[in-house]
């Protein structure tokens, strides 16, 4: 009887089997290598695309940032230039002023003319409806009434020097500005007085322009107003003379034709 | 465009050069009358784009010339500034009561004066 030997298992099948597995995984590896390998440089150059558009973006913010801070300093010049403008504008205005009150000043040989325009300029550009305007007589040593509005005339007729703010005023030949915080001392129709312009040709004090209350809306005397009473101290002064001196030429004139 | 014309009127040379000083700058067409009696002819004849005019004056005042010139049809459209020496509520309301479109105080400031002509020469 023959003897049967129980079939040995193929171990090269199985061999064969374990290597084709492998193989087939090791392939399956490298494809999923390869298809990482193609991800992570996709991947990279996302990356890389990324930081340039960050960096893109950095420049652009520090762009902004710079016209941010180029707009706040053209706002600043621009405000600059718009005080400027506005300080020029007011400078003009002041000019304006003076160059008016000069002009109405100068414009007559009239003095009844002189007066008007005397009265008019405190009117309009100064802002006051309360005024008076006296003369020196030097033969009696007192300021005389010439013009006044808004006052009684009956109050400051003559004025001996010296005597009151206004007196004072043609003594020291110094403009007088009323600082109404503090207490003058003044009594009657001085104490409404807001200020005493002198009326100058040279050094010498010819009269007084005594300005009392100013209008509601004007809040006190200015800087302008300062400059508008050192013109009126000589210039309306000299207008004053010119037409003394020409009503004596005229006089004289008629006198001998 | 031609220039706009604006009617200045005062009785005070001083505040008539005054103003006309300072608008001349702004190159407008100036004219002038001394009394509201000529303000409203002037009106009339000249047809300005705006008038300003003082409120204390001879013949007319300021309000008795404005209530005119608003009832009349051929200048109820002109802009009025009055030019007063009270800024205080009663004489401003009767301002408006006349008619005015608007008002600057005594003494004039340029600044103002020109912000408020322009802003109602802008509305023409």
């Amino acid at each position: 009887m023959k003897e049967t030997r129980p079939a040995r298992p193929d171990h090269g099948a199985y061999v064969r089997k374990v290597q084709e597995d492998t193989q087939s995984f090791a392939q399956g590896l490298i494809g999923e290598v390869e298809r990482l390998r193609v991800q992570v440089a996709a991947l990279e150059s996302e990356k890389a695309a990324l930081a340039a558009q960050a960096r893109e973006i950095e420049t652009m913010v520090r762009a902004n940032d710079a016209l941010r801070a180029q707009i706040e300093g053209i706002k600043a010049e621009t405000q600059a230039y718009s005080s400027r403008y506005a300080a020029v504008e007011q400078q003009n205005s002041n000019l304006a002023n003076l160059y008016v009150a000069s002009y109405r000043l100068h414009g007559t040989l009239d003095r009844s003319e002189v007066i008007a325009a005397i009265r008019e300029i405190i009117a309009n550009l100064v802002g006051s409806e309360e005024a008076a305007l006296f003369e020196i007589d030097s033969d009696t040593k007192t300021l005389e009434l010439v013009d006044a509005f808004g006052v009684d005339r009956d109050q400051c007729r003559s004025i001996p020097l010296g005597n009151g703010l206004i007196g004072l005023t043609a003594r020291t030949g110094e403009i007088l500005v009323v600082d109404p915080s503090q207490a003058s001392g003044a009594t009657g129709l001085e104490s409404r007085l807001t200020a005493c312009v002198p009326l100058k040709l040279d050094d010498t004090v010819t009269g007084v322009i005594a300005i009392f209350g100013l209008l509601p809306q004007k809040g006190g005397i200015e800087d302008l107003d300062r400059e508008l009473f050192d013109l009126l101290a000589t210039q309306a002064a000299f207008a004053l003379y010119c037409t003394g001196l020409h009503a004596k030429v005229a006089l004289e004139i008629e006198r001998r034709w | 465009m031609g220039k706009k014309k604006i009617l200045v009127v005062d009785d005070s040379r001083t505040a008539l050069f005054m103003v006309t000083t300072i608008l001349r700058k702004e190159r407008y067409e100036l004219v002038t009358a001394s009394d509201g009696e000529q303000a409203l002819e002037m009106a009339a004849s000249e047809r300005p784009d705006l008038i300003l005019m003082d409120v204390i004056m001879p013949r007319k005042t300021g309000f008795e010339a404005c209530r005119e010139l608003k009832r009349r049809e051929d200048t109820r459209a002109i802009p009025v500034i009055l030019v007063t020496t009270r800024g205080e509520g009663e004489n401003v309301e009767a301002g408006f009561q006349s008619g005015c479109n608007d008002y600057v105080t005594k003494p004039i400031n340029a600044l103002e004066l020109l912000t408020k002509v322009r802003e109602h020469m802008g509305a023409r």
